[in-house]
């Protein structure tokens, strides 16, 4: 049986207001290593907030997040900062590259806020790099790379820090057909070659299509998980 | 990377950061220029009176800073004759000149005004100040003409009076009597202080002690080598001073002159605090447009793990490099203009009036003065370092997810 990376056990978000709207209404959820998951559904179903949370970016109302074993809702907003560091990769739908770092720097950034020396920095900037597809493109800009080649770039980027899981968010939503598949191709031969756990949060068919297990959300809740 | 990272965010908008750079360096600029002007105008002047009338220290007796009468005479000839000898023991001296002061009158022809009359021995002050130079018509008591008198320029258009002109001096002898002589006038001066030109007048010390019979000693003017530690120099002159004398460096001699010397210290700094308040809110509001337009890039950088204190350390540096690229520049500029305008001089010489009355003259050569050059640096390292704390902190306020979102 694979280990479990996330468990999240009777989650709940509820943004006061007014009329109280409750983003994520009693979500229970294990995902295991290796896993490439989808979480579906439409605008406002609580898909991104529940990413989100799991990531460490957003504070449940209530229920508990189990990270390896660890509740991440229990940390402290320093300790968060920490715990996304050095298990948690992101790809966010709009790149979010450091515009004025080649390709390189970008992906080595990260490792250089986890203390990692140079050399490795470099050499692992490369090798990652060279696994998307973007060899011979290093020292590229992301404003001289096309949207497909800035995600992938974001990819390798949040596989630098060696995560314990990569979340993405709506990652295909500013990609043509061509750049999505091949972004996809990357990500499964990452999943399958390394293990690597992916989290999506998606309304893409193209991506829900690929993926092999997919979790339907509606109104903040389960209500379909299915895999393939 | 962090310094790379904030060296290429400053170019990210080449036009604006040119436009905070160039303020940043306009303002080092004018800052200088204003220190190197303010020296030029008060060291000029202070040099002048130090050279033509306080020397750099004046010994008195008590009773004279008290009430400057003929009577308050700093000793006997021989006790003068021994001071004169113990100040020029300290190797720091340069010389001495001994001098009578008299409140009398002036008279000529047509008018007659209250005059301070100083009586000096025209040898020692040809060695020890720079009256002679302050000639601008006849000369300095050279030729041996009994009774002759140099006065200043203006008094001299006051009185309506030339070369070679009589007038008649009238003064208070030590015991109180009142003396009358005739005397010609065979030098005008002038200096930068036309207020001085106007109420002094020059006599030799050996016409006014055959005039009133009483060879009398009223100060002793003091030479140094250099106008350096003068404060520390006339402490030491002070311990070994007999009873009764008291040596006074020129800024208390001259308490306005002094009291200039000090305030333009303040000014400067004032001025430069303003100056450098202007940038700070220059720079401030150049950091809060970066962060505003890279709030995402922050948010995806908090969210991927840059901890508060490496987002500020980030923020600080490329704020302070905002300050190390302008800084030099804005220096070297001062240095340059303040290097071209000691050559050329700024010729103030519509407000020549004016500047005379204050002692200035017209034309301002600027000083460079290094240890403002520090100063200015320090100033614009802490003025950077302010400038970043509050668009650091809007920056560690952002909220990673709605950052990221763009909202």
């Amino acid at each position: 049986m694979s280990k479990t990376v996330i468990e999240v056990r009777d989650l709940f978000k509820v943004y006061e207001g007014a009329v109280p709207v409750k983003a994520v209404n009693g979500i229970s959820l294990r995902i295991t290593q290796g896993e490439f998951t989808a979480l579906k559904g439409p605008s406002g179903c609580g898909k991104t907030t529940l990413l989100n949370m799991l990531g460490g970016l957003d504070y449940p109302t209530s229920g508990s997040i189990l990270v390896g074993g660890k509740d991440i809702t229990s940390l402290g907003e320093n300790e968060l900062i920490d715990f996304r560091l050095r298990n948690i990769g992101f790809v966010f739908q709009a790149y979010n590259l450091i515009p004025v770092l080649s390709a390189t720097e970008n992906v080595s950034f990260i490792m250089l806020l986890q203390n990692r020396p140079k050399e490795e920095r470099e050499e692992r900037a490369r090798q990652l790099l060279q696994s998307v597809g973007l060899a011979g493109k290093e020292d590229k800009r992301p404003g001289q790379l096309s949207g497909g080649q800035q995600q992938r770039v974001a990819v390798a980027r949040a596989l630098a820090s060696k995560p314990q899981f990569v979340l993405a968010d709506e990652p295909t939503a500013n990609l043509d057909s061509e750049s999505t598949a091949n972004l996809l191709d990357i990500m499964l031969k990452l999943n399958k070659e390394e293990g690597m756990t992916f989290v999506f949060a998606t309304h893409d068919d193209r991506v829900i299509n690929r993926a092999r297990r997919v979790v339907a959300i509606s109104d903040g809740k389960v209500i379909s998980d299915t895999s393939k | 990377m962090i310094f790379k990272i904030a060296w290429r965010n400053i170019w990210r908008s080449k036009v604006r950061s040119l436009v905070v750079l160039t303020s940043i360096a306009l303002g080092i600029w004018a800052g200088l220029l204003i220190i190197g002007f303010s020296f030029g105008m008060n060291n000029e002047r202070t040099a002048a009176a130090i050279g033509s009338t306080l020397g750099h220290s004046q010994v008195h007796s008590s009773s004279f800073l008290e009430e400057p009468t003929s009577a308050a005479v700093l000793g006997s000839a021989a006790e003068v004759q021994a001071m004169e000898e113990l100040l020029q023991k300290a190797s720091f001296v340069k010389g001495v000149s001994t001098r009578a002061i008299m409140m009398g009158m002036v008279s000529a022809p047509k008018s007659a005004r209250g005059v301070r009359m100083i009586a000096v021995d025209p040898e020692s002050e040809r060695v020890n100040s720079n009256l002679p130079e302050t000639i601008v018509e006849g000369d300095f008591f050279e030729s041996k003409t009994r009774n002759s008198v140099i006065i200043g320029q203006k008094l001299a258009d006051k009185l309506g009076l030339g070369l070679r002109k009589k007038v008649v001096l009238t003064f208070q002898d030590a015991d109180g009597n009142i003396s009358r002589a005739s005397f010609r006038i065979t030098g005008i001066y002038k200096t930068l202080n036309a207020t001085w030109d106007e109420l002094n007048l020059y006599i030799k010390r050996s016409d006014l002690a055959k005039t009133i019979g009483q060879d009398l000693v009223h100060e002793i003017m003091v030479r140094y080598d250099e106008t350096e530690n003068t404060e520390e120099k006339t402490a030491e002159l002070s311990a070994a001073m007999p009873e009764g004398a008291t040596i006074l460096s020129w800024k208390r001699n001259s308490p306005e002159l002094g009291y200039a010397d000090d305030m333009m210290g303040i000014m400067l700094v004032l001025v430069l605090g303003i100056i450098m308040m202007a940038l700070l809110f220059g720079i401030i509001n150049n950091m809060l447009m970066a962060i505003l337009e890279r709030r995402r890039e922050l948010g995806m950088l908090m969210a991927v793990g840059m901890n508060k204190r490496k987002l500020f350390a980030m923020i600080l540096v490329e704020t302070l490099m905002l300050g190390f690229v302008a800084g030099p520049v804005g220096i070297l500029l001062g240095d340059l203009s303040i290097r071209v305008m000691m050559g050329v001089g700024i010729d103030l010489t519509s407000k020549k009036e004016g500047l005379a009355n204050m002692g200035i003259q017209s034309i301002i050569y600027p000083e460079i003065v290094p240890e403002y050059y520090l100063i200015v640096a320090v100033m614009v390292v802490v003025t950077a370092l302010l400038a970043s704390l509050y668009p650091a902190y809007k920056a560690l306020k952002l909220n990673p997810v709605q950052a990221i979102r763009g909202e």
